[in-house]
């Protein structure tokens, strides 16, 4: 048994692509096990207590991280917009105006053609 | 149906579509980056599985009128 004579190389031996793809399939499993967890795939009653969860614990999340990098954002503009009023408003705007519409028409087509008889006497 | 209980149904509705999005975009994006090498179809596959998933939902809360949503009230 001879020595082969080779040199040593300082070449990086890669992962073996079985544990690759075992941690790529760990990692995307626990992702929709996370999912599932939380209720993020579930009913829709489940879907708005997670998003009224997020919403509760999101701005002491972002005051703690702020504080710990010793940064201060600025106050959020108090924004006083209900889309709600908003579009009820609108609705009803427009219900009315529609509502109001055929006799409107009515009394300015008469005006009109008043207005026109007026000139040709 | 009340007009309060109908509110109250678009309001539940609405909230899940946001969260389904987004947990369907997060899923997606998850999945791209690991199993299909940042490519867009999946993040727009997950993201359209999220949003059919949130109307299915809607549609099921809109056609069940009989049905009251109840809390469980732990005895203490």
């Amino acid at each position: 048994m001879g020595s082969s004579g080779g040199t040593w190389t300082n070449a990086r031996v890669p992962a073996p692509l079985f544990c690759r793809v075992l941690t790529k399939v760990g990692v995307a499993g626990g992702a929709v096990y996370v999912a599932y967890d939380q209720g993020l795939l579930g009913n829709g009653e489940k879907g708005s207590e997670v998003l009224s969860k997020a919403k509760a614990a999101i701005p002491p999340a972002v005051d703690e991280w702020m504080k710990y990098f010793g940064w201060e954002l600025p106050a959020p503009p108090k924004i006083e917009f209900s889309p709600s009023q908003a579009w009820n408003s609108g609705v009803q705007t427009t219900m009315s105006a529609l509502s109001v519409a055929p006799s409107r028409a009515q009394e300015y087509t008469q005006r009109g053609w008043q207005y026109v008889r007026d000139l040709t006497k | 149906m009340s007009e309060g209980e109908l509110g109250r149904k678009w309001d539940r509705c609405l909230a899940d579509c946001a969260v389904k999005l987004g947990a369907g975009l997060g899923l997606g994006i998850v999945f791209s980056v690991l199993f299909f090498k940042r490519r867009t179809w999946p993040i727009v596959l997950g993201s359209g599985m999220g949003l059919g998933m949130a109307y299915s939902n809607c549609q099921q809360d809109f056609q069940a009128p009989y049905l009251l949503h109840g809390k469980c009230v732990k005895e203490q």
